[in-house]
Parts: C-alpha cells; sequence; structure tokens
C-alpha cells in the first residue's frame, strides 16, 4: 500500500529530477520574456523606414521636419533647415500624452451654440492663433452666422530681417530661446551684435554681447527713449541739411494721415491736441497723454503712463506695461514729463545709468542698420524701429499669403476690448494651437451671464476650467493645419503640418466643428488656398527632400499641392512699401483696432499696491542692499514666466528629463534668488489675486531679487508674494 | 515491513519521481510549451529554388534604403501566380483564396526578433557577407513549410532557441558570434548597437 511517506518521496524524486530539465529554466526565461510584453509597453514599430517631411506645429515657427518613420510610425523627428528645439524633436510622443483630453460631447456643445444662434444671441469665436486657412474658414463661419463676431489678438503687420541687422536691441524677447523661427535666427546670430534689456538672465541674456538688467518690467521703456534719442539726431541732421533718406522716415512716421512734421506732431502732442486716431507716443506719460483730449482710437504709448487709461476719453487703449487701473503713478505721476527725451526718466525706471542708454542709443546709431525687437512685436515697436531708421532696411511690410477671392467676405477680425461687456451668449475658443494666451480675467466680463464656453483644446491646462463644453482635439503631429509666417520672415509663406499619424476617432476637428456650425463645407479649405497661391502665380516652391526651389508657374496646381502635401513650402516676394503711417485710417493693421491685443496678450497684471516701488534688478553692479528692498510688503514679488511652455502640450519624457536635469523650469517649480531666503529643494506656495500654487523652489542667480520665475505663466508681470509651508 | 525492505520502496518511489520528471521535462514540456500553427499555405522553397530558379534575394530583397523588406507580399507571389502554375492542391488554394481576393498571406516568420532587438539584414548579408543559410538552416531547401511554434509564455518563435541544423538566436548566440568574428572589437560595443 502506498503511504504518504511514498507520495513524498515521489514528489521529492520528481522536483530533483525536474532541476535536470529545461522546463524551471525556461519557465523562467519566459516568465521574464513574458513581463517585458505587458500590455501598455510601446511596441517599435516594424515596416520600412521612410523619411517624411512636414513642418512642426507646436509654435508659431513652423520649423520644417524631418520625420522618420517605420512604416506608418513616426520614430524619431529632426529639423531640415537647422536644428529642432526640444519640444519639436519630442513632439512626436504627443498623440500618447496620459494628460490628453479624450472625450467631449460634440452634439452637445453643437446643440448648444445652435441655440444660442437661433436665439439670435451672439456667437463669438476666439482665434488664439490667427492667420491660418483655419482663421479664414472662422471668419467665413462667424459671417455666415446671425451674430458672429471672431475675435483674435493682434498680428504682427510687418516682418523683420535679422540677416540685414547690425546692432539688435531686444526688450525682452527671448531672441536666441525660441523666438521666430529658430534656424534663421541663429543663421543671422553672427552678423549683428545683439543687445538684451532684461530683468532676468534669460538664455538670451546670456547668450547676447551685451546684457542690460533692467528693473522687472521696465524693457519697454528703453524703445521709445532709444527711438526719441535717435529721432533727435535725426532731426539735428534735418535741420542742419545733412542729407539722408532716413530723415523722412522716422518723425513722419506718427504724423496725422495728411502727414505732418515731427516736431509740430511733438508740439501737438505737449500741448493735448492730438487728433484721433495718432499715437501717442510718451514713454513715461506726457501730458497730453495725462491730461489732453486724446481721441477715440488713441494709442498711449506709455510703459509708465497713466493718465489717458484714468483720464482719457473713450476708446483711448493704454499699451504700459506697468500702468495699473487706479491710475497712481509707478514713480510720481508727471514726474518724468519734462525729463523724458533726456533720459533721465529712463534711467530711473529702468535702473540703467543714463550713460548706458545714451551709449546704447549711440550704438543703434552708428552701427546700423538697427532693429529693435520687443517681446510682443506690437505698433509701437514698429514705431520705433522707424524711429531709428530700420524701415525699409531690418523692418519691413509683409503680405499674406493669397486667399480665394469669395473668402473675401468674411467677418472682420474684431478685438476682443471692443466688445461690450455681457454681450457673448455663446464663445468658442479654438485653444488646439499653441498662440496667444489672453488671461481669463479679460475674456470672462465679455459673457453673458448664462453664457455657453466650447472650448476646443487637447489639453485641460488653459480654459478648460472655465468652459461649459471641452471638445478634444487632435494634438500635433495629427493635425492637419497650415502655419502663419513667423515675424522674422520678410516674405509671405505657406506651408502645412501634414499628419504624420491619424487622429483617434474622438478627436474633434475644430474647423469641422465651426464650419458645421454654420454649414460651411470647408474640409478642402486648404487646397482652395493652395489653388489660389498657384493662381497668383508669384513666389517659388521649396521642396525640402531634394532641396530644390521651383517657380510656382512652373508647377502645375495638382503638383503644387501634393508637392506643399508632401511637407515643401511656398515663399512668396518680399514686399516693399512706403513708411507706415500708424494711424486707424491709413494703416488698419497697425491701427488701434487691432492693438488691444496687446494689451491682452502682454499686458501685465500689477497690483496697484505693488507698482510703486519697484526692486532694482539684481546684476552686477547694483547694490544688493537696493537690490533686496521689497516692493511692497502685501506683494514684495513679481511673478514672470520663466520661458514658453512649447505648447498645451509637452512630452512627458522631455519634461522628466528638463525636471530631473534642471534645464527648464518644470510645472511645479519656481525660481527664486539665492538670496531671497528660501532654500533649494523647499517647498513655497506663490499666491496671486488669482490663485496659489504650490511650487518646488530652485534657486537661480539669475533670477533677481523681488522676482519669481514659473514656467507657462503667461508673458506679463503679476505682483505675488511667496509663503513658505 | 523490514527496514532493508522499506528504504528500497522509498528509493524507488523516488527514483521514480524523478524518472517522470525527467520524461515531463524532456518530452512533455517542449510539446506543452508551444503552440503549434500551421503556415497559411504550404510554400515550397525546394520548388522555386530549383524549378523556377529563384535565389533568397529575388524575394526577400533590401528595399532601397537598406532595409529589409522580409517576407515577400502578395504583389511580388502574383506576379508570377496571377494564374495557376501547377495542379497542386496546394497552388489552387493559394490562388483561390489569396491571389484572387488580392488577400495577404498571414505568413508566420519563424526567425523574428524581439520587438527590443534592432537588426540590420544589410549589416550581416551585404557587409559581413553571411549566406542566409547561416542563420536560417537549410530553409531554402525545405519542400514544406513547418508548422509554426509559439511560446505560449512569452510569445517567441521556437526557431531562436535552434536546434534541427538551425544555429541559435539568442542573445548569447550572437554575442559569440560576434566575439568570434570580431575578436575584441565585439566587447567594446554598447547596449544601444543591437538594443531599442
Amino acid at each position: 500500500m502506498t503511504t504518504r511517506r511514498d507520495l513524498f518521496k515521489i514528489v521529492g524524486g520528481s522536483a530533483v529530477g525536474l532541476l535536470f530539465t529545461p522546463a524551471p529554466w525556461r519557465l523562467i526565461a519566459d516568465s521574464a520574456l513574458w513581463s517585458e510584453n505587458w500590455p501598455g509597453i510601446p511596441r517599435p514599430a516594424r515596416g520600412e523606414i521612410r523619411t517624411r517631411f512636414t513642418h512642426c506645429g507646436l509654435c508659431p515657427a513652423g520649423c520644417a521636419v524631418r520625420a522618420r518613420c517605420v512604416g506608418e510610425q513616426p520614430v524619431s523627428l529632426a529639423g531640415v533647415e537647422g536644428g529642432l528645439c526640444p519640444f519639436g524633436v519630442a513632439g512626436h510622443h504627443l498623440p500618447y500624452h496620459p494628460a490628453r483630453l479624450k472625450q467631449g460631447d460634440r452634439q452637445a456643445a453643437a446643440a448648444a451654440v445652435a441655440a444660442v444662434s437661433e436665439a439670435h444671441g451672439t456667437v463669438a469665436l476666439l482665434d488664439l492663433r490667427p492667420g491660418r486657412t483655419a482663421s479664414w474658414t472662422y471668419r467665413r463661419a462667424m459671417a455666415a452666422l446671425p451674430h458672429g463676431v471672431y475675435l483674435a489678438p493682434e498680428e504682427p503687420a510687418f516682418a523683420v530681417d535679422l540677416a540685414k541687422a547690425k546692432t539688435v536691441l531686444s526688450l525682452g524677447a527671448p531672441l536666441l530661446d525660441g523666438w521666430g523661427r529658430p534656424s534663421r535666427v541663429f543663421a543671422a546670430r553672427s552678423g549683428f551684435r545683439l543687445i538684451q534689456a532684461e530683468a532676468v538672465e534669460s538664455r538670451t541674456a546670456a547668450l547676447a554681447d551685451q546684457w542690460l538688467p533692467v528693473r522687472p518690467g521696465a524693457e519697454m521703456a528703453l524703445g521709445p527713449a532709444v527711438a526719441a534719442a535717435r529721432s533727435d539726431a535725426l532731426q539735428s541732421r534735418d535741420r542742419e541739411g545733412v542729407p539722408g533718406a532716413e530723415t523722412n522716415n522716422a518723425p513722419l512716421a506718427y504724423g496725422a494721415p495728411t502727414g505732418p512734421g515731427s516736431e509740430a506732431l511733438q508740439s501737438r502732442d505737449r500741448e493735448g491736441a492730438v487728433g484721433a486716431g495718432a499715437i501717442l507716443d510718451a514713454p513715461f506719460g506726457h501730458g497730453a497723454a495725462r491730461e489732453g483730449a486724446v481721441g477715440a482710437g488713441a494709442i498711449l504709448d506709455a510703459p509708465f503712463g497713466h493718465g489717458a487709461a484714468r483720464e482719457g476719453s473713450a476708446g483711448a487703449k493704454t499699451n504700459a506695461p506697468l500702468a495699473n487701473a487706479r491710475g497712481s503713478d509707478v514713480l510720481g505721476r508727471g514726474a518724468l514729463r519734462s525729463r523724458d527725451r533726456e533720459g533721465a526718466g529712463v534711467a530711473q525706471i529702468t535702473g540703467l545709468a543714463q550713460e548706458q542708454i545714451a551709449q546704447m542709443a549711440r550704438e543703434l546709431r552708428d552701427n546700423g542698420p538697427a532693429l529693435i525687437l520687443g517681446r510682443e512685436m506690437t505698433s509701437e515697436v514698429l514705431a520705433w524701429n522707424v524711429r531709428v531708421g530700420a524701415w525699409g532696411k531690418t523692418v519691413g511690410p509683409r503680405e499674406e499669403a493669397p486667399v480665394p477671392h469669395e473668402w473675401r467676405k468674411a467677418a472682420p477680425v474684431t478685438p476682443l476690448p471692443q466688445v461690450a461687456d455681457g454681450s457673448l451668449q455663446a464663445l468658442i475658443i479654438d485653444e488646439s494651437s499653441a498662440g496667444a494666451r489672453i488671461p481669463w480675467a479679460d475674456i470672462q466680463p465679455k459673457l453673458a451671464p448664462d453664457a455657453v464656453v466650447v472650448l476646443l483644446a487637447c489639453a485641460r491646462n488653459g480654459y478648460a476650467e472655465h468652459a461649459t463644453h471641452l471638445l478634444p482635439t487632435p494634438v500635433y503631429p495629427e493635425a492637419l493645419d497650415d502655419l502663419p509666417a513667423p515675424v522674422d520672415a520678410m516674405a509671405s509663406e505657406f506651408r502645412l503640418s501634414t499628419p504624420l499619424v491619424p487622429a483617434p476617432e474622438y478627436a474633434v476637428d475644430p474647423v469641422e466643428f465651426v464650419s458645421a456650425l454654420a454649414g460651411l463645407d470647408a474640409k478642402d479649405a486648404l487646397r482652395r488656398r493652395a489653388d489660389a497661391i498657384h493662381r497668383a502665380g508669384r513666389g517659388r516652391l521649396i521642396a525640402y527632400a531634394d532641396g530644390k526651389s521651383v517657380p510656382v508657374k512652373d508647377l502645375k496646381p495638382e503638383e503644387f499641392w501634393k508637392a506643399l502635401a508632401s511637407g515643401a513650402e511656398w515663399i512668396g516676394e518680399e514686399s516693399r512699401g512706403p513708411v507706415p503711417r500708424i494711424a486707424p485710417a491709413a494703416s488698419p493693421r497697425i491701427a488701434p483696432a487691432a492693438v488691444p491685443g496687446i494689451a491682452l496678450a502682454a499686458a501685465p497684471r500689477i497690483a496697484p499696491a505693488a507698482s510703486p516701488r519697484i526692486a532694482p534688478a539684481a546684476a552686477p553692479g547694483i547694490a544688493p542692499a537696493a537690490a533686496t528692498t521689497p516692493p511692497d510688503a502685501a506683494w514684495p514679488f513679481f511673478l514672470a514666466a520663466a520661458e514658453e511652455s512649447g505648447g498645451p502640450l509637452v512630452s512627458p519624457l522631455l519634461s522628466k528629463i528638463y525636471q530631473e536635469s534642471r534645464l527648464r523650469l518644470g510645472p511645479h517649480r519656481a525660481a527664486l534668488n539665492p538670496h531671497s531666503g528660501f532654500a533649494e529643494g523647499s517647498r513655497a506656495a506663490i499666491e496671486t489675486r488669482y490663485g496659489r500654487r504650490i511650487v518646488e523652489v530652485t534657486l537661480d542667480a539669475g533670477v533677481p531679487p523681488g522676482m519669481v520665475l514659473v514656467a507657462g505663466c503667461g508673458a506679463g508681470l503679476e505682483a505675488c508674494r511667496v509663503v513658505r509651508i | 515491513m523490514m527496514p532493508g525492505r522499506s528504504r528500497m520502496r522509498g528509493k524507488l518511489f523516488f527514483l521514480g519521481g524523478a524518472l517522470a520528471a525527467l520524461g515531463a521535462g524532456w518530452a512533455g514540456f517542449p510539446r506543452a510549451i508551444y503552440q503549434s500553427r500551421p503556415q497559411p499555405v504550404d510554400f515550397s522553397h525546394k520548388v522555386h529554388a530549383e524549378k523556377a530558379g529563384a535565389k533568397c534575394e529575388d524575394c526577400h530583397a533590401f528595399r532601397e534604403d537598406g532595409s529589409f523588406a522580409g517576407i515577400p507580399t502578395l504583389d511580388q507571389c502574383a506576379a508570377c501566380h496571377a494564374a495557376p502554375m501547377g495542379t497542386t492542391a496546394a497552388e489552387k488554394r493559394f490562388i483561390d483564396e489569396y491571389v484572387t481576393p488580392h488577400k495577404e498571406p498571414q505568413w508566420r516568420s519563424y526567425a523574428r526578433q524581439p520587438e527590443n532587438v534592432y537588426f540590420p539584414h544589410a549589416a550581416h548579408v551585404k557587409r559581413a557577407q553571411l549566406k542566409c543559410d547561416k542563420c536560417h538552416g537549410d530553409e531554402g531547401s525545405a519542400g514544406h513549410l513547418r508548422p509554426f511554434e509559439q511560446d505560449r509564455i512569452s510569445g517567441y518563435s521556437r526557431d531562436i532557441w535552434g536546434g534541427q541544423g538551425r544555429p541559435a538566436m539568442k542573445m548569447d548566440d550572437c554575442v559569440d558570434c560576434h566575439r568570434r568574428s570580431l575578436g575584441t572589437r565585439a566587447g567594446q560595443r554598447s547596449c544601444l548597437d543591437c538594443h531599442k
């Protein structure tokens, strides 16, 4: 009889025997291999290795991209004419981003907007990246609706040519860190001397030939000062009979449409008789700006001005980076009025020595052609460039790529500030592409109390919390879109961001959604635009695959479209035009009507209490005692954007590398000066009047005392406090 | 029971268990661990090589970019087999089920490398001048396609373990071959030379 002991003997024998078979060892190996192939682990694509060309849609630069694909799957992206920024290199990760929106009730959103439209309510569309073919479709759609309004930030109506510049004054513009088209910028870099005026030692400041550490928010004050110095020099030469075409460029640009001389204008300016449509170029708030009859539509170009905002007549637009709503002066109302031209006021505001400013003005004058860049390329930046004689040399007009004639019957571009408060019953926001940022605080007052807000976005980190309907959109490189020419392209351009991977089923195409609301068929809008460009017969087509440049007139329409869809780029001809009159009647695209976008996108939001006392920037040569003086007890810090975040989504892999290497600030990090009293890695709460965010502190000597840098908080300044937790 | 007899009985049980395990491990386990799947068509390399005079690279070609196309697509087959090339049942079935409806046969690859490996055929065939049978054995002269045997747990082909005239294709085998052919230079290679 078999006993229990016998069974144990069998089991023991079996165990020993098994050790001499491949079974246990294979099971271990197989289990390990099985664990390498669990669900969720990415499977590298198999198939033919091909190269495809497209354009990066992550920012307005729209760099040409060479995509290495295995089968239909892009596995690596690289630049074509020059490099590609880190965001672009990791762009093919975005379709798989875990934070991507994947749900949204398209029918409910469409029904809600349709209900508003049928009830004759105002339906508005806010396009954060205007200038695309999609933007034309939106405008056509809004024109087709009974009360449709197309809203968009200002587009620069001019372009700059870095290759022709000898001296570049950058007023806080991230010129070497994602500004314009990086390949073009770096190709031209060796040809110009770069002066970077910025509070923080940014990457551009570190790579500039000269860094001028100004007080936070005071960058733009240098523009009118330098331009005025240049203008005065030109006038002086004019009076002395020194010939020179430049003389005619600058002052006339500020005249009324009839073009009075500069001195006459300045006289009118001082007397407060600025006419309708004129721009008041008053660096620190002229009397006219404060007390005069600034007409409807006038722009107060006063970086630290206050009067017009407080006392100016209706319609005056304040483009004053540090202007505060209450009208209290940054440095004392009117104190600088008589000194602005001499540079004393500029010195006081910026923290720079008068001699430094004078030296800079001389350099722009003597080492031309010069170019002045602002963080936002607004009409006042154009005005300063005109004054320094840059028009026709480093700055010029640029036409938009041709569009089909019938599209011209589209809704006009309406600036958000022109919309009456509480008048929008429905607002559709296209946030699918990286573009301008408009604070919600500027949008919200325009909405009716029960307004429908439909947000088309790929992630939840924008306006999503304010939306009543949230629709997921395709992300780059899933979306087919065209890219408007960047500001450093002197010729008009047309290039497509062609999809490298198909969009998922749940993604809602913003153009399709909006055009369906208006009953438009816009599926072939890009093709029709390409045909219009081809019909115009101007310019040439550059194909990156073979590097050939072919005149458009030598191509058939089908060939032209096929090449564009394969990653080629159409480049038009450079425009030439007279010096623009920066007045509404003469130059609509630089008109006040288009300008409020400046205020929307870039105007900082400084709490009144925080404005009067600005801590000097921490920079070599500035006394530490002064540098640590807090601007205000309640709001002792200025909060500023560290850098562009690369769009609504950044590859998780890239952001992990950045955070671990600290090459860029992560979303939960803030950079402070080492003398700010916080320890490296400590936790703190940043509080603004809009809310609170917990961050981890990174100490950076390039950040001046009194400033806090965080990533992706917008371009302006905001008063804040930093609290230890 | 007597102690000596009892001890002998215990040894027999132990030995029986060990023998059973050895049998199961060497004979039963390989049959159980692999799932046998037939190929969609009974393709004969031998017929194509001898009667049609085809060489390996005629069907298993390199693309223009140097990447290896692997198993030929139906278009390549249909270039000759648009109409039946013989009277065999396999030929008729191939024409009726795949060529006429233009349906791609789902061939099962014996020698597919795992997903984490980058294996360039071009480097081995064109640069190192390796013959196909060095890794694939005498597959090119076989009259029938073997069933594809897939590991039930790992999902890998049985062929990676070698056998039946075929060398193994595990990482150790790659390293061993490279070491023999490249000498000390093989040791200077990094993980990412072969691994994705």
